[in-house]
């Protein structure tokens, strides 16, 4: 024996098992339920907890203590309203229909739906059946009657109101009335201006740079036209001019702008401050941008030369693939232009400036062969387009 | 064939045209005729006529006392609304101290637009080279098509 074994144990009787009952024997090899099946949660009855009377005795009349307490805020009828309501709708209903929907197609947020909401719901349009297929625009006579019609019933002492309500009133159209004031569209309906920080709207041309805008009236560019035009600053130092009160110092800018398919401007800028020389030549060279002339979008027409200062230069034009081997300046020219094959050689002074110029006056310089051959009158015909059905 | 009138015609030609007269006139002798007709032909001229110092019209015909007051009378022509001349430059390519013959080949190498020897190919739209040949005077393409060689004369831009 197991010296351990605590002492109770020998003293106690044996604990009586449970008899083995014939009834709980099973003729199958599966395990039975040792006891009763429960279920896993009980089941509370409303009538057993006590606490809260039934829905629908909470829908029940005002009783005199409320009334009375209600007619310290309201006004008789206003009271008499209330009741009037109260009465109208049955407590049965409120219990059943009255409450929330929880299922899947129920509204995501309290709506009594009782107006149109613009964004969230479907727009209201005007009925099809506002069409006219015969409506026409009023000519000048029918105007004119109109208008003397008007006259003609004008009251005694016209006022200006009466004039208002006639421009208001007036029909433009000649057929169904509905069609014009309110015809059928497929468009939806415009959406209101919403007061919300959250939403961001467009800016209008008010907010624009002043400077911006100028241009466009200028060039007739719109503000979409301009952000596609790149422009490059080719040429900035700073210049000094002498004076007795001693140097003013500002800076210069030379910018070149183009839309990379055949337009090409060069902007001088000059300025106390390096910005405002720099937007100011960049205005100017998107001001002064000219069309340029390119064969086959590419290349330029034949050799042209230009001069300006001691800067002398020769554009070559070059078959395709060739690119643009020249140097700096008139490489970003010709990138600007969307030319990518050429060849330059600057035979004298290789001044940037200058040399920008000359290039620039070089470009504009060429020639077209169908303008030569209409001066001359010969007839020319482009053999490559010929050939191969202008696809080279 | 004298190298040294014709330069004479081809500076006179290139001044009259930066001068902008709408006609000028040239000494007559038969290198000039038909030099002068082939760029008539090639469209630099709006006329050509044979007359007096005097007169651009004078149809007496040409003999060996009455040569040396003969006159050809060449209208030149401009671009219509900028003014600026056909001809911007007319240049010699041989010289009277050397003289440039070619070949039918050099001549098509010319017209592609390569060089040929110490001459420029033909790289800029309407440019002309005048070659003189043993069928006469006659522009560069024409003869490389009809595959005769020459003298190379000059060149009109």
């Amino acid at each position: 024996m197991n010296a351990s074994r605590p002492v109770r144990c020998l003293l106690l009787r044996p604990i009586p098992t449970r008899p083995a009952s014939f009834r709980s024997r099973p003729f199958h090899s599966s395990s039975s339920h040792s006891a009763r099946r429960r279920p896993r949660s009980f089941n509370v009855k409303t009538a057993d907890t006590g606490s809260s009377p039934p829905l629908i005795e909470q829908f029940k009349p005002y009783s005199e203590a409320e009334k009375a307490e209600l007619a310290k805020h309201y006004s008789p009828e206003q009271l008499k309203a209330i009741e009037a309501g109260e009465q109208a709708i049955n407590p049965q209903d409120l219990l059943y229909q009255g409450e929330l929907r929880q299922d899947p197609f129920g509204l995501k947020y309290l709506d009594d739906l009782s107006t149109i909401r613009p964004v969230i719901d479907k727009p209201v349009r005007n009925p099809e059946s506002n069409y006219d297929p015969n409506l026409r625009l009023k000519n000048e006579d029918e105007i004119v009657k109109d208008f003397a019609q008007w006259v003609k019933d004008l009251p005694a002492e016209p006022t200006r109101l009466d004039y208002m309500k006639f421009m208001d009133k007036r029909r433009m159209t000649v057929g169904s009335e509905k069609a014009e004031r309110a015809p059928t569209s497929a468009l939806a309906p415009k959406l209101p201006r919403i007061n919300d920080p959250e939403i961001r709207y467009a800016k209008k041309d008010k907010d624009e740079d002043p400077s911006l805008v100028r241009l466009m009236q200028q060039t007739g560019f719109t503000s979409k036209d301009l952000k596609k035009i790149r422009t490059k600053n080719l040429v900035c130092h700073p210049v000094v001019n002498q004076t007795r009160m001693g140097k003013i110092r500002s800076w210069y800018y030379l910018t070149i702008a183009g839309n990379g398919n055949g337009l090409l401007g060069v902007g001088e800028g000059k300025a106390a401050e390096p910005e405002d020389a720099r937007k100011q030549a960049e205005l100017r060279a998107i001001r002064a941008m000219e069309p340029i002339q390119r064969y086959e979008n590419r290349t330029i027409y034949g050799e042209v030369k230009g001069k300006v200062g001691a800067v002398e230069l020769k554009l070559m034009t070059r078959p395709p693939g060739f690119g643009v081997r020249c140097q700096q300046y008139i490489f970003e020219m010709c990138r600007l232009a969307g030319i990518t094959d050429l060849a330059a050689r600057s035979s004298r002074s290789r001044n940037p400036m200058n040399t920008v110029k000359a290039a620039f006056q070089a470009l504009k310089k060429q020639r077209l062969p169908e303008e030569i051959a209409r001066a001359r009158g010969l007839k020319m015909v482009d053999v490559r387009k010929v050939y191969y059905g202008g696809l080279v | 064939m004298s190298l040294v009138s014709l330069s004479h015609l081809c500076s006179h030609l290139q001044n009259a045209s930066r001068a902008r007269l709408t006609t000028t006139q040239t000494p007559y002798t038969a290198l000039h005729l038909s030099l002068l007709l082939h760029l008539q032909r090639s469209g630099f001229l709006s006329s050509l006529t044979l007359g007096t110092p005097r007169t651009p019209h004078d149809p007496a015909p040409v003999t060996q006392s009455n040569v040396s007051s003969r006159r050809l009378w060449v209208g030149l022509k401009y671009y219509p609304v900028t003014n600026e001349p056909l001809i911007t430059k007319v240049s010699m390519v041989s010289k009277p101290t050397k003289r440039i013959w070619m070949g039918a080949d050099g001549f098509g190498r010319l017209v592609r637009g390569g060089d040929e020897g110490c001459v420029r190919g033909l790289r800029n739209p309407g440019e002309c080279l005048f070659v003189s040949t043993d069928r006469g005077v006659m522009e560069i393409r024409e003869a490389a098509r009809r595959k005769i060689g020459g003298m190379v004369l000059c060149r009109v831009v």
